[in-house]
């Protein structure tokens, strides 16, 4: 068999069994260097960061101290078009023989290839569909005259390896794409359901599977509409991949929207959904991305209420301080002016009497005074600022009705949002006690600071059975939970009852 | 000379201060009310010439007893008094049937004194 046949032969079994580009490269190679018993062959690819480069990808040497230390020195080198045998190959796109490397001055690699023993060299294009990809150079142990035949032969070999490389190149990067596909598929938070177009299940990723409760292998095959989308929904659903298959115009594709979804166990839920569709050679496919919202949609609710408790919360404030004012301390004024006026009319011919008037306005006054103070401290307590909360909270003991005791109070300050809502538990508990509980002798307060929380304790001795959701608490428990805090009452009908709140203050 | 003088008014302070400058000056309490019902009761039981009331009072509001007041007895003089913004209030009184208004910490037997007279 000639050579050319034979080389070609090698080649082609050589690539057939390579497992990458690389590896196609360097067996080509070795077959072709072992079919003419040369004793090294090297192949060059332009780099991928700069076409204008040449770099020596794969390079095999016949195991002998000389081709091994050119190669060494080969993978070093990178070469611009028209430099070396490699770069006037691929500027001219021609084959080139030297007779003789180590003769041949013009060569980069002429002094090393004279130590190395190496003498004939030919270098040939590699072709692909893309055109000329790449160079390979084969170099003898012996001076040899060009040969055409041989020539013809290696740019045969050339086309044929540049289209095998190039096919490779292309199976491995497809194949690294799926599997990287197939990675975000599986980790992915959201579900990913695809669907031909007939609507049966492709694809269920795990997000899906723990979602909707089906394993993928039983979803797949099935059809969707069947398994995830409500009974009520399935007949519009279909009628909407029919009409849009028909040729109409795109409905929900590439948008986002919300709907109903229904797990295996029946149960619908909410979920946000984006439908794309895939192009593919044939039928089209459709993928859907779907998250579960249930427990956005419960938070958004909770928020709206929150806030809606927080306007209210205010409004009635200012509602009871209008009411505070108007019954309390305009009251007193009014009595103040009256009974000035009524001095002032008869300070003349009444002096005593007009004394006795001064006396009631003056009493008046001071009443007057001592309510506006008390509403002040309920609406921002001075003391609570300038002190903190041991002093605040001794003077809540101090006015309450019912006895009261502090038993144990933080050193030192904490954060004021803090200091607040541990000062308004303790009134508001004060408060309920003094106008719910009946029988009420004792409450004890403890404030206790531990682990970077705020501990606000305080038990009465009364009949218990208090009511959390009470407007008072229910408020409060608001602001604490801004906080991230929480609050807990107990209140055991014939127990009394202890209001448990803590606070994060980071300590 | 009109001087018996019926009191209406649900803040007991306000009716204490009152009783005590106008009593000084020679007026006669007969009476306290503390609401529209109590009143019109009031009203029929003492006979007083005069009644105070205060317009913001629990279930019928002060201008509601006021017209009932002189609906039932067109000879009493009433006197409508309140803390709130008095500008409003005038118009309002007098058509309901009241001799005027007065605002309540402008109170005095002067002050009253004047409204009640021809």
């Amino acid at each position: 068999m000639p050579v050319r046949m034979r080389m070609e032969q090698a080649v082609a079994r050589a690539v057939a069994g390579a497992t990458d580009a690389g590896d196609a490269y360097t067996r080509a190679l070795q077959a072709i260097a072992e079919a003419l018993e040369w004793p090294l062959a090297a192949a060059w690819e332009p780099n991928a960061h700069d076409p204008d480069e040449l770099g020596c990808v794969a390079i095999w040497a016949a195991d002998e101290e000389g081709p091994r230390a050119f190669a060494d020195l080969t993978r070093t080198l990178s070469l611009r078009p028209g430099e070396g045998l490699p770069g006037r190959v691929w500027r001219s796109g021609r084959p080139v023989w030297i007779t003789d490397a180590a003769l041949d001055a013009h060569l980069p690699r002429q002094r090393a290839a004279a130590t190395s023993g190496l003498h004939a060299a030919v270098a040939f294009p590699v072709r692909s569909e893309r055109g000329l990809v790449g160079v390979i150079e084969i170099f003898g142990a012996q001076q040899r005259e060009p040969d055409a035949a041989l020539v013809a032969a290696l740019e045969v070999a050339g086309a044929h390896l540049g289209q095998l490389v190039e096919r490779r190149r292309a199976e491995g990067s497809r194949h690294a794409s799926e599997q990287r596909y197939r990675a975000t598929l599986q980790a992915a938070l959201d579900c990913v359901v695809t669907m031909d177009h007939r609507g049966r299940v492709v694809e269920f990723n795990p997000a899906a599977e723990r979602t909707f409760g089906y394993r993928s292998e039983d979803a797949i095959g099935r059809e969707m509409a069947e398994l995830i989308v409500p009974p009520d929904l399935r007949e519009s659903h279909r009628r909407g991949l029919a009409r849009y298959l028909a040729g109409g115009a795109p409905r929900v594709l590439d948008q986002r929207f919300e709907i109903e979804a229904v797990r295996a166990d029946g149960t619908r839920f909410p979920v946000e959904l984006a439908i794309t569709r895939i192009d593919v050679p044939g039928p089209p496919l459709f993928t859907g991305y779907l998250r579960d919202i249930t427990e956005r949609r419960r938070a958004e609710t909770e928020l709206r209420e929150s806030r809606a408790r927080v306007v209210e919360a205010g409004d009635a404030a200012r509602r009871r301080i209008e009411r505070d004012l108007h019954d309390g301390a305009q009251q007193q004024l009014v009595s103040v002016a009256i009974s000035l006026r009524a001095a002032r009319d008869r300070i003349a011919d009444d002096p005593i009497g007009a004394s006795a008037l001064l006396d009631d306005a003056i009493e008046d006054l001071a009443e007057g005074l001592a309510e506006l103070r008390e509403l002040a401290r309920g609406i921002h307590p001075v003391v609570l600022m300038e002190g903190g909360l041991e002093p605040a909270v001794r003077g809540l003991v101090r006015r309450s009705s019912v006895p009261a005791r502090l038993l144990s109070a933080p050193a030192g300050r904490l954060p004021h949002a803090v200091e607040s809502a541990a000062y308004f538990v303790v009134a508001e508990a004060l408060t309920n006690v003094t106008r719910h509980a009946a029988g009420a002798t004792l409450v004890e307060i403890a404030l206790t600071r531990a682990n970077g929380r705020l501990v606000v304790e305080v038990r009465d001795d009364a009949g218990g059975g208090a009511d959390p959701e009470g407007g008072g608490l229910r408020g409060l428990a608001d602001r604490i939970a801004a906080l991230d805090g929480t609050l807990d009452v107990h209140s055991p009908v014939g127990g009394g009852t202890t209001i448990h709140a803590e606070l994060p203050c980071a300590s | 000379m009109a001087r018996r003088v019926l009191i209406v008014d649900d803040h007991a302070r306000f009716r204490r201060i009152a009783r005590r400058a106008l009593e000084r000056d020679g007026w006669t309490i007969v009476g306290e009310a503390s609401d529209g019902e109590e009143a019109l009761h009031a009203v029929r039981a003492l006979e007083p010439d005069v009644v105070v009331i205060d317009v913001g009072l629990p279930g019928m509001s002060g201008l509601q007893v006021a017209r009932r007041v002189r609906d039932e007895m067109p000879e009493l003089l009433v006197v409508v008094m309140s803390t709130r913004d008095s500008a409003d209030y005038h118009e309002l009184a007098v058509a309901s049937g009241a001799r005027g208004f007065l605002p309540k910490a402008e109170l005095s037997s002067a002050a009253l004194a004047a409204l009640v007279s021809d």
